[in-house]
């Protein structure tokens, strides 16, 4: 029903309000399932004398045995049992967080992509000399674009992304993400070890980047003196490292800088 | 007619009294059987272990003992013994034959009721049916009859193919439903065609082209008794769709609305609970049925079946009745909500009991009938949200499992929302009525359907924080989403598979947390 209201209901922002709307369902509809499966446990009981907490029991292992969730993120197939499930499988598989920015993504690849257009001068030094640098977002799509702008239309002509997509969204982190970059300020100059010492102003560089708004930042990003001086692929919430930081500090001339390898 | 004090040990549950050792056994395997039997329990049969004359029940009771798996091979052996028995009873003539073709049943019958697994295939691989069905012939003793029927009913009691196996007798047993037999023998005939029904719909076509459907409706006229209950769940196994013409069919049969509703309002709670589903499937297949019986007032007798009872067994079709009602007509809606006196029976008063009852199913689908009900008009959501239904439903939506919490945001969605008039393509807040709710402090849950994998819950928060960003007063949606974490939960829709989604909170994030968010603070 919400779907025919995403089609008409096009208001400024092609949104489909909340509708009251009467919901019919058919007699065999999925919606009365555990309804009529009550009924039958109960009228088991005629046969099997059961305890109640027994038939709430078997009306759980019924059910749970039965339903299982599809992960809704594009291209993944897993499928859970419980909602509890469905969380920790989105945390371990689809927060892999940008450690400069902090902004997060749904696969290891996209991240990767994230790093190399937003925080790596030389990626943006081949854009500058002509390269086909953006690459396209769909796995196995294989295509490249010499500019953000190129690469958007071909998302939205070739694989019907909405033409409001962003990958790079222009807008204020959430109160949750500026809170954690605060965390992570306290916690690193804590620890004192040498490599977050010799980044604490490559900190500044970040928080700048985060709390300032997004217009200075992009705009540190079109000259090549822009050097991030810790990239690394973490998980969201762990402390360890999945692959081996290349971290490049800032006191380095710029040619030395190696590209950070993308690890799927 | 046995329709006296003997039809109280008929249907009873079967209570064993060996100790609780044996007790405790029988549960364990009962959870497995139940697991194994689901297709089972979804089909709607019963297996019959005491039989409608509620004679030899002595032998009941000693035999009712589960079986446990190494016993199975000797029931099996018994059960082809018994059926050679009984195919040479059949053959017999003269004296005395009519005894041996009762003993032999008996036989069977007692073979086929002993445990949860009864040994059908073994009946029927050796070639049982054909057997029974001449034990139905026209004329025969009404034990005989009875015997036989209670075999059958057994035996559609299994598997699919196991059911189907019973066709050749249908006929039979359908004509043994006549009110000249002998109440027993009609009454267990009708629990085997029940057996049948609620196999799938292909045999329930059978039996309403083998013209099942009237004599089974008339068995339900008298008052009471076992029988009516019998072929009042046989009934409703009949029709119950996904077709409508059965239905159809029985609303046509004289006399049978004014039965329903005489039942609804009297009967005692196990007929009852048969007659409501019967009414659960006329109000979802039947228009007719269903303006026929408003005509009657049978909401007011469901409301008053809804304060009254506390079986579960028969507040899951009378809810389920008055949804269906709900849903279809509006203005009856309107009737009885706004001509109730007497408080206790009001509506949305006995659909908060079922929302405060600790069983899942009746808080789900009390919300479903209380979001059709806030789906109507400006009266309507007014009297919910007056009632006592709000506090109940604004816990309920941070404390619930997920089906209730998606009800119970429709309903809170609902009640804040003004039902949109044609080519007005943004329905109006209700500013009141969102202010409480949000102050309730059911942003937190409508954020928390948003992180669901469940598409239409997710789609069912995010639509519900435009209506904070939009309608809140003095500009305070933004901050009061962004404190319950809402933009957090929007950001996973950018790689989400579902584009609606992905257009939803985006738009949404472009528009209220743009660049210029926070930076006054």
């Amino acid at each position: 029903m919400a779907m025919e209201m995403a089609v008409d209901a096009i208001g400024e922002l092609g949104f489909p309000y909340w509708n009251p709307l009467r919901r019919r369902f058919p007699p065999d509809s999925p919606f009365f399932a555990s309804g009529n499966v009550e009924r039958e446990l109960l009228a088991k009981q005629v046969a099997l004398d059961l305890t109640e907490d027994e038939i709430n029991n078997l009306q759980k292992i019924v059910e749970t045995e039965t339903r299982k969730i599809s992960c809704p993120i594009a291209g993944c197939p897993e499928r859970l049992k419980s909602l509890d499930n469905f969380e920790d499988h989105y945390k371990t598989r689809h927060t892999a967080s940008c450690s400069v920015c902090s902004r997060v993504y749904p696969t290891s690849r996209l991240l990767s992509i994230h790093i190399s257009e937003a925080h790596d001068s030389f990626f943006q030094a081949k854009v500058a000399r002509g390269y086909d640098m953006y690459e396209c977002l769909v796995e196995g799509c294989g295509l490249k674009f010499k500019n953000y702008k190129a690469r958007h239309r071909h998302l939205v002509d070739k694989h019907k992304f909405p033409t409001t997509f962003e990958f790079f969204k222009r807008t204020q982190l959430s109160k949750k993400r500026r809170e954690k970059l605060q965390r992570q300020r306290v916690s690193k100059l804590k620890h004192g070890e040498d490599k977050e010492e010799a980044s604490s102003d490559a900190m500044e560089v970040e928080d700048k980047a985060s709390l300032d708004g997004l217009v200075s930042a992009l705009s540190t990003l079109t000259t090549s003196d822009t050097t991030p001086s810790n990239v690394s692929f973490g998980r969201r919430h762990g402390r360890g490292l999945t692959s081996v930081p290349r971290s490049v500090h800032r006191e380095k001339p710029t040619n030395s800088l190696s590209t950070p390898g993308p690890k799927t | 007619m046995a329709d006296d004090g003997s039809a109280s040990n008929r249907r009873d549950p079967i209570k064993s009294s060996v100790g609780n050792v044996a007790g405790q056994r029988r549960r364990q395997q009962a959870v497995t059987v139940a697991k194994e039997r689901r297709e089972l329990l979804v089909r709607a049969k019963r297996l019959c272990r005491v039989g409608t004359n509620g004679g030899d029940d002595e032998d009941a009771l000693v035999e009712n003992e589960m079986m446990i798996d190494e016993e199975q091979p000797v029931l099996e052996a018994q059960t082809i013994k018994a059926v050679e028995e009984l195919k040479s009873a059949v053959q017999s003539q003269g004296k005395g034959a009519m005894q041996k073709r009762v003993t032999a049943l008996r036989e069977l019958r007692r073979l086929l009721s002993k445990s949860e697994f009864p040994p059908i295939d073994a009946a029927l691989s050796s070639g049982a049916v054909p057997l029974l069905v001449q034990c139905l012939s026209f004329g025969s003793p009404d034990e005989q009859l009875l015997e036989s029927a209670w075999c059958l009913t057994n035996i559609a009691a299994g598997k699919p193919e196991e059911t189907k196996a019973l066709l050749p007798a249908l006929p039979l047993l359908i004509a043994h439903l006549g009110e000249k037999s002998s109440a027993p023998v009609a009454e267990q005939c009708a629990w085997a065609i029940g057996n049948v029904a609620g196999e799938g719909e292909e045999l329930r076509n059978v039996l309403l082209s083998q013209g099942a459907l009237p004599p089974l409706a008339r068995m339900i006229f008298p008052d009471k008794g076992s029988t009516v209950r019998t072929a009042a769940w046989a009934l409703s196994n009949l029709i119950k769709g996904p077709e409508s013409k059965a239905a159809a069919q029985l609303v046509r049969v004289e006399g049978i609305v004014d039965a329903i509703l005489r039942h609804l309002k009297k009967t005692d709670e196990e007929i009852a609970t048969e007659i409501a589903w019967i009414v659960v499937y006329l109000s979802a297949l039947s228009d007719i049925a269903t303006s026929m019986l408003l005509k009657g007032g049978i909401l007011q007798l469901l409301v008053e079946r809804l304060a009254t009872s506390n079986s579960l067994q028969l507040l899951i079709p009378v809810l389920r009745s008055l949804g269906n009602f709900v849903s279809v007509d509006p203005k009856a809606m309107l009737t009885i909500l706004i001509g109730g006196e007497n408080t206790e029976e009001n509506v949305i008063n006995v659909l908060a009991k079922c929302l405060r009852s600790e069983h899942r199913v009746l808080k789900k689908e009390a919300a479903w009938v209380l979001s059709n009900i806030a789906a109507g008009s400006i009266e309507h959501k007014r009297m919910i949200h007056s009632s006592e239904a709000m506090p109940l439903l604004l816990r309920l939506l941070s404390t619930s499992p997920f089906d209730i919490r998606k009800e119970v945001a429709y309903v809170l969605g609902n009640l804040c929302v003004e039902s949109a008039e044609e080519g007005n393509a943004r329905p109006r807040i209700i500013q009141e009525h969102l202010v409480s709710i949000v102050s309730g402090g059911c942003l937190r849950g409508f954020i928390d359907l948003v992180r669901s994998p469940d598409i239409e819950a997710a789609r069912l928060g995010l639509q519900f924080i435009e209506l904070v960003l939009r309608g809140m007063p003095n500009g305070e949606g933004p901050k009061l989403v962004e404190g319950e974490d809402g933009i957090d939960a929007m950001e996973r829709f950018q790689f989400h598979e579902n584009e609606e989604l992905r257009v939803i909170a985006n738009s949404l994030a472009d528009k209220y947390f743009g660049e210029d968010y926070g930076i006054n603070e």
